[in-house]
């Protein structure tokens, strides 16, 4: 981010060739997936949230039905189990489709995955070319290569971390008893302390270099 | 005009500040919608506005009390009748500014919110309210944490009232709780206390130091004190002081009546003792707060044994003085009558620093307790506190109240037969005066009842009569002679003299006339099964006896009640320590701490002329602050000599049997009341007498008496000589020739 | 009696009922806007409560060593967010406050210049269709006082709300709750009705 006023008047002219090849037209299209993958796991994640909230809320009911059923000792049986069942046929379905949308998530970290990859490999193709200090008049504005690489980086990074809690929860949710904890799993699901403020910024940051987003 | 019946607020008025009347009143009173009005209560006023009755009627008034004077606040009216010219058009301007106090509801709040909040709301809740200065806006309908404001100035040159408009600058010079507030507002009723005035000074200023300058005492690398101990006999006003003082240094009180705290689940004395101390705490805070324990003694009794539940207690107090630290702007006063049986740890510096005793009032001080008193009470001019405080010896401040109290019931009872005379007279003073006796003579051992015996009743021994005045009332009446010539009054007197003859009789004639307390003791009175009870008592005999000083305490027969260490069989027996009690007594070292009275005035020898009655009253005061030992026995040589020599009973005095004059002078005293025949010789009788004692004497006008009735079938016209004469020979004398010569020899 | 400064008085009378009823609307919508973000407020508070309660290294989650502080900033994050959509809520309430607050000002001053020409006949002189002109200044005052006195206790709630006070953030939603009064909307309501023959004759 630094510097940018100073350069202004040299990318300039840059920004104005429409059609642009090779490297700069990999970076764009990651950086345009990038985007997208990340809009898609906000909604993935959204939809996680309503069905870990079920979950959770589907074991609530069976514990105070448990309450319920244990403390008057005649109630018939029958009806208590073909409660539970009804409610384990749920909560098995409703933990199948956390299942599912976690499988999303993995198939989407793992789609950062490859594109960190190919970033990867235009960084490679620019060494190759314009030797370690890279190029000398930067692909769009202001970055240069390498930074495009870390910044994907720093994405993929929290990206799989949050994979890792996510999936640490799916496995947990539907074994944990204490509500304190049941709570701490779904604000942690629907926060995603993982994704810190920053990444929203340097995914902006992204699509403003890359020219996405107007100046 | 009709009055106005006052009616209680419609609910949808709250906080309007509407005051509603008729319509017609208000064209009367030339309002228009909205006019402030100033309505006056008993107890108070308000500023409000005024608004038609959506009923139109008139005869009712109905006021919201937003802006009122503070006494309303307590104590809103309900269900007067008021007159029309209770309300007040004033006019309102709008103000420039105004100087408020905040009052919360919370100590929570106040600490938390900032200060520009606080002003913000404060100023959108004021924004249209009409204020008067000293007021109290009331703001509890908005229903947040801030309750009430005091406007403490309004911006206006000469108006007292006016309206806070949105331009109107707020300042908040302070915010308070409604707690301390409230306090604030009742400590300003407390009663004025008379003669304590040195005493509350001093206590004022150890507990301003500390509370209001901190900071100084800091500077100078002090700590401040942290405990004051109040010492005195019950009813002093050791707890009125502190009030009062509290209220007047602006301190909040935190009161703990000892017997309070104590719980009977074990550690529940403790967890209250610790919850009282938060309390101080909290209340510290937001000013000086005096935590105030009362009746220290039953709180925090001696430790004895190993666990008694009293020694968690003052264990538990212990740690928390101890714990207290410089932040923690409280003091703690205690109050007690026993300070002995105080446990001693406390009273060491660092807990209770300092000690205050308060003895029972001076003269001058029941003079102050008493024109305090009578403040309030419609009182004849004719009545004389000077005179009324002389004979109140001993009477603390709670036995004058008392006084009072029964003065002015005797004054009641006798209006309310008849006469319209409200005031309460001398005579009244001095009926009451017998039925109230000074609470420290309560329950005392010697008290007695005593009626009156003038000295003309006594027939002869002139000279030891004179005596007597010398050494009893002349010291009590005239002490600045005495003073003048360098003269010290006697310590005691010891009279002797053959049985009958009038000892007693003496000392009572000289209490009668000298106007002091009178406690008279027997052996009887003193002796106890208990080892060491009778000392006590006596210690304590004497003990009361200073409290209510000037004080006569009669011995009688003081050879039975004391013996003498040179003749008594077992050298440990009561009466020898009895004796050495007593000898202490007279003449010990000092003054005990307790019981000391007033503070020291030292006698100054010039005199101006305007206030000498006063100087008079001051110098017996001063020089009779003893007490007198009056002892009687007819077996003087029984005594220890110790107790004879100067500086105890210093003055002994031979009452001898009654001579020729004496025995007319007897024999007249005894007759006068009797119808004696014209036949009657006194001066044959009195040479038939030789040898008669005066109690003889008096028997023989009886039996002569009794004769006559016996002779005359109960309608004696007179007594006539014979009677006298034939009674005579029938008795004999008590005394003997070798009795009185044993005296004799004694007395030279 | 004057018919112009009358006639003058029921016009402005009657832009203040109207005024009245426009701003009664806006404040009860921005009203129902706020009250589900004070809802979130309180579930923010017990997400904080529930995160304090529990010893994360105790649980599964102990292989993400940070994750107690990041969810806690998460948490306080949301909540700044909350609370500053709620003052902005705030400000729209007192816009109105403030609109309605002069509107009335202007009437009561409006009078007041007259009052020599409008005597206390005048003003309580109502009919079966009309109420009197002191009805409806009283109207007027009480709507505004309740504006005031909501605005000011939900202020008041609100502005000692902090992101670290937990217990207060819980309690939130209740004590807002508790500060509707029913029966002073419903006063409004009333006077709106009282007042509606009044307003259509123009």
């Amino acid at each position: 981010m630094e510097g940018e006023s100073g350069d202004i008047t040299m990318t300039s002219a840059n920004r104005k060739c429409s059609a642009v090849t090779g490297s700069g037209r990999k970076i764009k299209d990651n950086t345009a997936d990038w985007h997208n993958l990340i809009l898609k796991w906000e909604k993935v994640n959204e939809e996680g949230f309503s069905t870990a909230a079920k979950i959770i809320n589907i074991r609530r009911c069976q514990s105070e039905d448990q309450l319920v059923n244990k403390s008057p000792s005649f109630s018939s049986p029958a009806t208590a189990v073909s409660a539970a069942t009804g409610g384990a046929a749920e909560l098995q379905d409703a933990c199948c489709k956390l299942q599912d949308i976690v499988n999303k998530m993995v198939a989407i970290v793992t789609k950062m995955e490859s594109l960190m990859t190919s970033q990867r490999g235009v960084q490679d193709l620019e060494e190759f070319q314009f030797g370690p200090e890279g190029r000398k008049i930067p692909l769009f504005h202001t970055w240069n290569t390498k930074q495009f690489e870390s910044t994907s980086c720093f994405l993929l990074d929290i990206y799989s971390q949050e994979l890792k809690l996510k999936q640490t929860i799916l496995q947990e949710l539907a074994h944990t008893t204490t509500s304190d904890l049941c709570m701490v799993y779904l604000s942690c699901w629907l926060h995603q302390p993982f994704i810190h403020p920053q990444t929203r910024l340097t995914l902006e940051a992204l699509l403003l270099e890359t020219g996405h987003r107007p100046l | 005009m009709k009055s106005l019946k006052l009616l209680s607020v419609d609910p949808s008025d709250r906080g309007s500040q509407r005051c509603r009347l008729g319509p017609g009143l208000m064209a009367e009173l030339g309002l228009s919608l909205g006019s402030p009005l100033l309505v006056t209560v008993p107890g108070g006023s308000c500023l409000c506005t005024a608004w038609p009755r959506s009923d139109l009627s008139e005869g009712f008034l109905q006021i919201d009390l937003k802006c009122s004077s503070p006494s309303l606040i307590s104590h809103p009216p309900t269900h007067l009748n008021l007159d029309p010219e209770q309300l007040k058009p004033v006019p309102c301007l709008k103000l420039k500014g105004v100087k408020i106090t905040v009052v919360v509801q919370s100590l929570d709040f106040k600490k938390r919110a900032p200060l520009r909040l606080v002003h913000e709301l404060v100023k959108d809740m004021l924004k249209g309210v009409y204020v008067h200065e000293k007021y109290v806006i009331n703001l509890e309908d908005f229903d947040t944490e801030i309750r009430f404001v005091v406007i403490e100035m309004i911006n206006m040159d000469s108006a007292t009232a006016g309206l806070i408009t949105s331009k109107t600058g707020v300042e908040i010079a302070g915010i308070q709780t409604v707690r301390h507030y409230m306090r604030q507002l009742q400590d300003q009723h407390t009663a004025v206390l008379g003669g304590l005035d040195e005493v509350s000074a001093s206590l004022k200023e150890m507990l301003e130091l500390p509370l209001l300058y901190p900071g100084t005492l800091s500077s100078v690398g002090v700590s401040c004190p942290r405990g004051v101990l109040l010492v005195g006999p019950p009813g002093v006003g050791k707890t009125l002081l502190v009030h009062r003082v509290a209220g007047e240094v602006g301190a909040s009180l935190v009161v703990v009546r000892g017997p309070e705290v104590v719980g009977s689940r074990p550690g529940e004395s403790e967890e209250s003792l610790r919850a009282v101390f938060e309390q101080a705490r909290a209340a510290a805070e937001e000013g000086p707060c005096v935590l105030f324990l009362d009746e220290l003694d039953s709180l925090c009794p001696r430790r004895t044994g190993s666990s008694a539940p009293e020694n968690r207690l003052v264990a538990q107090l212990l740690t928390l003085m101890d714990g207290m630290n410089q932040s923690d702007r409280f003091l703690i006063v205690g109050a007690t009558n026993r300070p002995d049986s105080l446990d001693p740890a406390l009273r060491r510096p660092g807990r209770f620093d300092r000690e205050v005793f308060i003895g029972v009032p001076t003269l001058q001080q029941r003079k102050a307790i008493l024109s305090v008193l009578c403040m309030r009470m419609p009182v004849c001019p004719s009545v004389n506190l000077a005179e009324l405080a002389q004979k109140t010896t001993g009477y603390v401040g709670a036995d004058l109240s008392a006084l009072c109290r029964e003065a002015a019931m005797h004054a009641i009872q006798e209006n309310s037969k008849g006469s319209g005379n409200q005031a309460v007279d001398m005579k009244h003073f001095q009926k009451a005066l017998k039925s109230v006796r000074p609470s420290c003579l309560r329950s005392s051992l010697g008290r007695t009842d005593l009626s009156p015996v003038s000295w003309d009743q006594i027939g002869g021994l002139e000279e030891v009569k004179l005596k007597l005045r010398q050494s009893i009332e002349w010291p009590m009446r005239y002490p600045e002679a005495f003073v003048r010539l360098g003269l010290r009054r006697p310590r005691g007197v010891l009279l002797y003299g053959p049985p009958g003859c009038a000892k007693t009789t003496l000392v009572r004639a000289a209490a009668t006339s000298s106007h002091c307390a009178f406690l008279s003791v027997s052996g009887a009175d003193l002796y106890s099964p208990y080892v060491g009870d009778s000392e006590k008592a006596l210690a304590q005999l004497f003990r009361q006896a200073r409290a209510c000083s000037p004080c006569i305490l009669f011995l009688d027969e003081i050879d039975s009640l004391i013996g003498s260490r040179s003749n008594s069989q077992t050298p440990n027996s009561v009466q020898t320590r009895l004796l050495s009690v007593l000898l202490n007594e007279m003449d010990g070292v000092g003054l005990k701490m307790l019981e000391r009275r007033g503070t020291e005035k030292i006698l100054q020898a010039e005199g101006a002329e305007e206030n000498r009655t006063q100087e008079q009253l001051e110098c017996q005061e001063v020089c009779n602050k003893d007490v007198m030992v009056v002892a009687a026995t007819n077996r003087p040589d029984c005594l220890d000599s110790a107790l004879l020599r100067p500086g105890r009973l210093d003055q002994i005095m031979y009452v001898p049997p009654p001579d020729q004059q004496s025995r007319l002078a007897i024999l007249k005293v005894c007759t006068t009341l009797m119808p004696v025949d014209a036949d009657v010789c006194l001066e044959e009788l009195v040479a038939k007498t030789e040898f008669y004692s005066g109690a003889d004497l008096e028997n023989l006008c009886k039996e002569a008496a009794l004769l006559a009735l016996q002779e005359e079938n109960m309608e004696p016209s007179s007594i006539k000589h014979t009677y006298f004469i034939r009674s005579l020979s029938k008795m004999s004398p008590s005394l003997s020739a070798r009795q009185i010569q044993t005296y004799q020899t004694l007395s030279r | 009696m004057s018919k112009p400064a009358s006639s003058a008085l029921h016009q402005a009378l009657r832009k203040s009922f109207q005024t009245l009823e426009n701003n009664h609307k806006v404040w009860k919508d921005v009203l129902d806007e706020c009250s589900p973000l004070i809802v979130s407020l309180g579930n923010l508070a017990e997400q904080s409560r529930a995160l304090s309660n529990v010893q994360l290294s105790n649980t599964p989650l102990r292989i993400f060593p940070d994750l107690e502080e990041r969810l806690r900033f998460k948490l306080l994050q949301a909540t700044d967010t909350v609370l500053g959509k709620l003052n902005e809520k705030m400000s729209s309430l007192q816009s109105v406050r403030d609109t309605f607050s002069n509107q009335v000002s202007a009437v009561s001053q409006l009078y007041e210049q007259n009052t020599s020409s409008l005597d206390l006949l005048t003003v309580t002189e109502r009919s079966a269709t009309f109420p009197s002109v002191a009805d409806m200044l009283e109207w007027l005052q009480d709507a505004e006082r309740h504006f005031r006195q909501q605005f000011l206790r939900r202020k008041t709630l609100l502005q000692l709300l902090t992101a670290d006070n937990l217990s207060l953030l819980e309690s939130a939603p209740e004590r807002w709750k508790s500060l509707e009064s029913p029966s002073a909307e419903e006063n409004i309501a009333d006077t709106l009705c009282k007042v509606s023959f009044f307003m259509e004759a123009q």
